[in-house]
C-alpha cells in the first residue's frame, strides 16, 4: 500500500516535471522581458493601459463592498467620538465661513485687478474628477489606478490633486483607466518653493510615507511646518498647488509629509494643464516650400 | 468495485480551479485598500496562493499558468515586465524539488518553507528591480512586504485549504 502510494507520487511528481522544456521557454521570456525594461524600450504604456482597462470592471465591482466595509468598521470606531467631532466641526464650520467670505472679496478684487493689468487667468480646470479604483507597484512603486480615461479627455502627464494638495501626475492612460503615479514614489521629482521664503528646492519620492526636500539654495532657511507649494518649475505642474509641510528637519535632509490624503484615496480631481506644447507644435512645419522647389 | 482517482489529479473545468483562484487573488491585490500605503501593507497573495496549490495539486498550475499569471500581473502592478513572471517560474521549480522534504508534514512546516522561499524571491526581486532601475531600491518596504506576506500566508493557506476540501 505504502510503495503505492510513494509510486503514485513519484509518478505525479514526474508527470509535474514533464514540462523542463516549457520552463526554460518561459524563463527566457521572463529574461527577454527584463532586459528590455532595462536597456530597451520596455512595454507600450498602450499594452499596459489595455491590461487596467481589462480589469476595470472587475475592480469597480469589488470595490464597492470593500469601500461599504471599509467604511463601517470607521463609523463603528468613530461612534464614541461623534459628540466631541460634532463640537469640533460646528467650531471649524463658523471658522471657514469667515474665511469664505474674506476669500470671495479677495477672489472679487483679485478678478478686478486681473482685468484692469490684462494679466491672463492662471486657474487651471479640472479635466475629470474620478474614484481611485485600484493600487499598483507592490513594494517598488507608489501608484494608483483611477476610473477615468482619454474618454474623459484625461491625458498623460496631467496633474492630480485632492482637496488637501498634489497627490501625483498621470502616466499611464486607457480608454476607461489612468495611472497615477504618486508624489511618494521613488521616480518623482516635484520643483517646488518654500511657501515662507520662496526658496526653490526638489520634492523627492522616496516609497516611504514622507517626501525629502532637496537642492535648497545655501543660506535658505526652513522650518518645522512650513508649507511647499509647486513652484511651476519645469511647467509638469501649474505654480503654488500645496505639496507638503516640513515635518522634520535632520542634519542631512529636510523630511515633508505629503499635504494630500495618501492612506486612504477615494476621489480625485484630474487637472487639464499641459504648459510645456508637445513636440509636433513646437517643431516648424513643413510647409511644402522647399520640396515644390 | 469502487473507481479510485488519484487525490492529485482533478480534471475537467474544476481542474481550472487554482488557476482562477489565484487570478481572483491577483485582482484582489489590486484593491485600494488603504490606498496609499495598499501598495506595502497588501500580502502577496498570488505568492502566496501559487505556493499553496504548487504543494497541493502541482499539476493544476503548470509553468505556462505561473508565467501567464505572473505576466498579468506584472502589467497590472506596473513593475517591469517579467518580474513576476520569473518569481513565480522560479516558485515552482523551487516546490516542485523540495516538495519530497515537507509534503505531509504540518502546517508550521509549509508555513517555513513558504517565509523562506519568499525571502529569497524577494532578495532577488530587490536585485533585478535594482539593475533595471539602475537604482538602490529602499530595502525597508519591502522587508514589510515580506513580513506582511509570511504572516499572512496562515489564513490565507487555510481559507484556501477549505476551499480545496469543498471543491476538488
Amino acid at each position: 500500500m505504502q510503495t503505492a502510494r510513494l509510486s503514485g507520487s513519484g509518478q505525479v511528481a514526474r508527470r509535474a516535471n514533464r514540462g523542463r522544456e516549457t520552463l526554460w521557454f518561459y524563463l527566457l521570456l521572463a529574461f527577454v522581458f527584463l532586459i528590455l525594461e532595462a536597456f530597451g524600450p520596455g512595454v507600450p504604456s498602450q499594452i499596459r493601459a489595455f491590461a487596467n482597462d481589462l480589469v476595470a470592471p472587475v475592480l469597480h465591482t469589488l470595490e464597492r463592498p470593500v469601500r461599504a466595509a471599509q467604511g463601517g468598521l470607521e463609523r463603528l470606531a468613530g461612534v464614541g467620538d461623534i459628540y466631541v467631532e460634532n463640537q469640533d466641526l460646528r467650531e471649524e464650520n463658523e471658522r471657514l465661513r469667515q474665511w469664505r467670505e474674506a476669500a470671495m472679496q479677495l477672489g472679487r478684487e483679485n478678478d478686478r485687478l486681473r482685468q484692469i493689468l490684462k494679466v491672463p487667468k492662471r486657474e487651471v480646470p479640472p479635466a475629470a474628477t474620478a474614484r481611485v479604483i485600484g493600487v499598483g507597484g507592490g513594494t517598488f512603486e507608489r501608484s494608483v489606478l483611477v476610473g477615468a480615461g482619454s474618454s474623459d479627455n484625461v491625458i498623460a502627464g496631467y496633474p492630480v490633486v485632492d482637496e488637501n494638495g498634489l497627490l501625483g501626475r498621470v502616466i499611464h492612460v486607457g480608454r476607461w483607466t489612468s495611472r497615477v503615479l504618486l508624489i511618494t514614489d521613488l521616480n518623482s521629482r516635484i520643483p517646488v518653493r518654500v511657501e515662507r521664503t520662496g526658496a526653490l528646492a526638489i520634492a523627492e519620492g522616496q516609497n516611504e510615507p514622507f517626501l525629502r526636500l532637496r537642492f535648497m539654495p545655501r543660506g535658505s532657511s526652513v522650518q518645522v511646518g512650513d508649507r511647499i507649494l509647486t513652484s511651476g518649475h519645469g511647467s509638469a505642474f501649474p505654480p503654488d498647488l500645496p505639496v507638503a509641510r516640513v515635518s522634520e528637519i535632520a542634519a542631512d535632509y529636510v523630511y515633508l509629509e505629503p499635504l494630500g490624503f495618501l492612506g486612504k484615496l477615494d476621489f480625485v480631481r484630474i487637472m487639464a494643464y499641459t504648459a510645456v506644447p508637445d513636440e509636433d507644435t513646437i517643431l516648424p512645419e513643413d510647409n511644402g516650400e522647399d520640396g515644390d522647389g | 468495485m469502487a473507481k479510485v482517482i488519484s487525490p492529485m489529479v482533478s480534471g475537467g473545468p474544476v481542474g481550472l480551479m487554482p488557476v482562477g483562484v489565484t487570478v481572483f487573488l491577483a485582482i484582489l491585490m489590486l484593491l485600494p485598500i488603504g490606498s496609499g500605503v495598499a501598495n506595502v501593507t497588501m500580502p502577496h497573495l498570488v505568492l502566496i496562493s501559487v505556493f499553496y496549490w504548487l504543494s497541493s495539486r502541482p499539476l493544476l498550475m503548470p509553468y505556462g499558468a505561473c508565467a501567464a499569471i505572473g505576466f498579468a500581473l506584472d502589467l497590472w502592478l506596473d513593475v517591469p515586465l517579467g518580474l513576476n513572471m520569473l518569481l513565480l517560474l522560479l516558485a515552482r521549480l523551487f516546490v516542485l524539488g523540495q516538495l519530497k522534504h515537507y509534503k505531509g508534514r504540518n502546517r508550521v512546516v509549509h508555513w517555513a518553507v513558504f517565509s523562506v522561499m519568499a525571502i529569497a524571491l524577494y532578495i532577488l526581486s530587490w536585485l533585478i528591480m535594482s539593475v533595471v532601475g539602475g537604482v538602490f531600491w529602499p530595502i525597508k518596504p519591502l522587508a514589510l512586504q515580506w513580513l506582511v506576506t509570511a504572516f499572512s500566508y496562515a489564513p490565507v493557506a487555510f481559507l484556501l485549504g477549505r476551499l480545496r476540501r469543498w471543491v476538488l
